[in-house]
């Protein structure tokens, strides 16, 4: 029922036309679905800055816990636009036809320390000392098919070491991680920077490396279902410019270096903080430490996910069938970059 | 006038329900064969849905790779000993609680207090005592087979007649004869219905217990395919579970006869 | 054997049930307990075949059993008391099972107290299977196997129908009759009392009292012919005047009370 009063909706303002954008024409209601993460960023700006106002965009969040429910959430017509980072589920439901990656979420991008590579006390004490020692060890993941999996098989290329020769242990959440990797359950994880930092901090573990230093790539991004790609496409059009704005300002703000190469925060940082905490409910230096790179105009390292889903597939954690040109809609977005021919 | 003649109208049926094996079978297949419809027709996505015929092939695909087999011995084995250990120890407490003053003192508020708490929110503790190897997976299993043993062996012995254990006492038994003799049979039913409820609770709890650090076995198959978004393969899993839920079933149907055949 | 009761007094909590019992079993006789209901006639027997530990006074043993005897105080119980999960034989077997018995002697047991009740043919049967009357033909079996020294009865009769009675009855009259085994029978029916006793205690009611110890002087076996009947039709009108009194104030007891 929703759904079918959303689509009338939808198709009258595609006759009425786009002019009257914000005017006397009701706005069009959207659910967003999303994790209340710093890398939401983005879509939260839109919302407080009524960028989505102006485009005449009356959005409502729907928060979940996990990244999985967010893409199921879309795929399900449960919301229209979702935000997470890609992973092997993600790119099995996106092969399914349902969802259409229209932009990007972070990245892992050289001098953004985003994801870091954990080795535990005594694995470092025997000499786990760089991510190149990682073969014969073990590393302890959330799941097969997760990010942190893709981050391991992504080194694996890079380094060309063979990926088999790390074992893994799958731990499910990145509490159980911190825990394993602190009592010396596991060899090493890889963590989030600032949780990395924390058990650095906290003496139970060494940070032996940063992932933007070996494989910069694209952690997630921006998407829609099928159906709003193609019955309505006026309002996801309008929602990716509201976007774009709001990474736009989240880059401006976030992406600042002083002269030695050291991140700063400045005015513009200190204005979208309490943005942000609203919705993250962090602390201003969790915030900071947590603000990973947001491409400032949504863009995709195209490439990079095609890199991503050809391993999982190696794998066999990807349907074969799965191709990323048929789920990835480059053309809401001008400036995607690193296109495979 | 002759008075008008009728007959009796039964009024005595129903409240006896039987059980006809074929109204099942035919039920079951009906059902897929609606489910095997709605997916090849296209009425649900196989996504959310995955046709019958989908899920056989996905076990299919696991069953020649060989992985199946790993996946299912695995988990047996944590099922097995995790159930075994979870039952000795719940039948030590349960009798003891059922026999001594001591034991049921102190073992009834015990009881009572822990029952309740959910092993699987446990999980991450069970880890920390006992690690990401095998022994945090028999515990957790184990424990959630021990309480309900322990409740049902404590009110099995309480199940035997009184008249029993006085009988037994005026022939002299000794004490261990009548608790081998006496108690120990008359719970056994009590005892053997726990078990129905333990084994199914080990089945849903190898796949909580293997969330964590399991490279195979059911339960870690069952969570990999959901979160790789494999619903083929998700429910391929779960079809294994209720197929070992009903061979248990049927094995705890089996040793009811032998063991209560005087019922 | 004898048993002697010596100043016997029972409480359940705050209720007395018997008041200073004094009785003293003759060897070889059979004596009946009668009384109203509640009296404390079963706690009694509890008392002298040592299940129950009295509130007051004792209970002593004079003289040893016979040598074959392994369990003097025997009890025959009301419900049977079998365990259902045993074969007639098996139940049997479970009494002689913890003594020092050659695997041939048990047998033979077994085998002859099934025999002596006319339970040959259903060694195998499950308690299950078998009527009331055949329950307690077991647990009459049972009791035999083990060769008391003193019988105790707790009212073995009322749980089954009359015909099922008059057979056991006349059962145990035989068994009486071959041989003399005492036996402390407690009953709340007359008829039971005055057909198997030689001697009948009549109980008062609630908290029960010994209120009189009736000689029966005809031998057991010589009691149907027209001139015991009425010298026992005599005994009965005494004993029942006596039982009916204290039934009677007991229930008004209860509907005041």
């Amino acid at each position: 029922m929703k759904r079918l009063l959303l689509g009338a909706v939808c198709a009258f303002s595609l006759t009425v036309g786009t002019a009257v954008q914000g005017g006397v024409q009701a706005a069009d209601e959207i659910t967003v679905a999303a994790l209340t993460f710093v890398s939401s960023s983005p879509l939260f700006i839109a919302q407080e800055r009524g960028y989505y106002e102006e485009e005449g965009l009356d959005v409502s969040f729907e928060f979940f816990r996990a990244a999985q429910p967010v893409a199921v959430a879309i795929a399900s017509g449960d919301a229209d636009f979702g935000v997470t980072a890609f992973t092997a589920g993600f790119y099995n439901l996106a092969a399914n036809g349902s969802l259409k990656v229209i932009g990007a979420q972070s990245r892992e991008e050289p001098g953004f320390e985003f994801s870091a590579y954990l080795a535990s006390n005594a694995a470092w004490e025997d000499g786990l000392k760089a991510p190149e020692d990682l073969p014969g060890h073990e590393l302890g993941i959330t799941q097969r098919g997760s990010s942190f999996h893709l981050m391991l098989g992504l080194l694996a290329e890079e380094l060309e070491f063979d990926v088999d020769a790390v074992k893994l242990t799958t731990l499910e959440a990145v509490p159980n991680m911190m825990s394993a990797v602190s009592t010396d359950q596991v060899d090493a994880v890889i963590l989030p920077g600032w949780l990395a930092r924390r058990i650095e901090g906290e003496d139970g573990g060494r940070i032996i490396g940063w992932v933007h230093d070996y494989t910069p790539y694209q952690l997630g991004g921006l998407f829609t279902s099928s159906d709003n790609v193609e019955e309505r496409r006026d309002v996801v059009e309008r929602f990716v410019r509201a976007y774009q704005r709001g990474a736009a300002d989240y880059a401006e703000a976030f992406h600042q270096f002083d002269e030695e190469g050291n991140r700063v925060f400045g005015e513009e940082a200190e204005a979208l903080i309490p943005i942000i905490q609203q919705y993250t409910d962090a602390t201003p230096d969790a915030i900071k430490a947590s603000a990973s790179y947001i491409d400032p105009e949504g863009a995709l390292d195209v490439g990079s996910v095609y890199q991503q889903v050809e391993w999982l597939q190696e794998q066999g954690l990807v349907a074969a069938q799965a191709d990323p040109a048929s789920f990835i809609d480059l053309s809401f977005i001008d400036s995607h970059f690193n296109l495979p021919e | 006038m002759a008075e008008a003649v009728r007959e009796l109208k039964f009024r005595g049926g129903g409240f006896a329900p039987g059980r006809k094996r074929w109204t099942a079978l035919v039920f079951f297949a009906l059902v897929l064969g609606i489910w095997q419809l709605a997916g090849s027709r296209g009425w649900v996505s196989p996504l959310f849905l995955p046709s019958p015929l989908a899920i056989f092939e996905a076990l299919r695909a696991e069953a020649i790779s060989g992985n199946l087999w790993i996946h299912l011995t695995a988990s047996l084995q944590r099922i097995g000993l995790g159930w075994v250990l979870g039952t000795l120890a719940g039948l030590a407490l349960g009798l003891a609680m059922g026999l001594f003053t001591l034991a049921r003192s102190v073992g009834l508020p015990l009881v009572s207090a822990f029952f309740p708490i959910p092993k699987i929110a446990l999980l991450p503790l069970f880890i920390l005592w006992f690690g990401i190897g095998e022994a945090s997976k028999l515990v957790t299993i184990g424990m959630g087979v021990f309480f309900p043993t322990v409740v049902a062996a404590y009110s099995g012995v309480d199940t035997v007649p009184r008249n029993l254990v006085r009988m037994a006492q005026s022939f002299s038994l000794p004490y261990s004869a009548i608790v081998w003799k006496v108690v120990l049979p008359g719970a056994m039913a009590t005892i053997v219905a726990g078990f129905r409820i333990t084994v199914s609770l080990a089945l849903i709890l190898v796949v909580a217990a293997e969330m964590i650090g399991a490279e195979y076995g059911l339960g870690a198959f069952i969570i990999s395919a959901g979160h790789l978004m494999m619903t083929d393969r998700l429910l391929g899993g779960v079809v294994c579970l209720s197929i070992l839920g009903l061979l248990a079933g049927t094995g705890i149907t089996l040793l009811e006869r032998r063991l209560l055949h005087w019922r | 054997m004898q048993v002697i009761a010596e100043a016997i007094g029972h409480d359940y909590g705050p209720l007395p049930v018997l008041e200073n019992v004094d009785l003293a079993v003759r060897e070889g006789e059979v004596l009946a307990i009668i009384g109203p209901s509640g009296c404390g006639k079963s706690t009694l027997l509890s008392i002298l075949g040592g299940l129950l530990q009295p509130s007051r006074g004792r209970v002593l043993l004079k003289g040893q059993p016979q040598a074959d005897c392994l369990n003097p105080l025997t009890f025959v119980f009301q419900d049977f008391a079998l365990l259902p999960w045993r074969s007639v034989a098996g139940n049997v077997e479970l009494v002689l099972e913890h003594h020092r018995l050659g695997s041939a002697e048990r047998r033979r047991r077994v085998a002859d107290a099934l025999a002596r009740t006319g339970l040959s043919d259903f060694a195998a049967a499950l308690p299950k299977q078998l009527s009331g009357g055949m329950r307690q033909r077991v647990g009459i079996a049972r009791a035999l196997a083990v060769r008391p020294a003193v019988l105790l009865l707790d009212e073995p009769l009322s749980a089954l129908d009359a015909q099922t009675r008059e057979l056991l009855l006349e059962d145990f009259e035989s068994l009486w009759v071959r041989e003399r085994t005492t036996a402390i029978y407690v009953t709340h029916n007359l008829s039971e009392a005055l057909r198997l006793a030689d001697r009948v205690a009549v109980f008062s009611r609630r908290p029960g009292r010994l209120k009189e110890l009736v000689e029966i002087p005809l031998p057991r076996g010589q009691r149907s012919g027209a001139q015991a009947q009425v010298e026992l039709a005599a005994l009965h009108d005494r004993l029942w005047g006596l039982i009916r009194a204290e039934a009677q104030s007991a229930v008004t007891e209860l509907e005041h009370g």
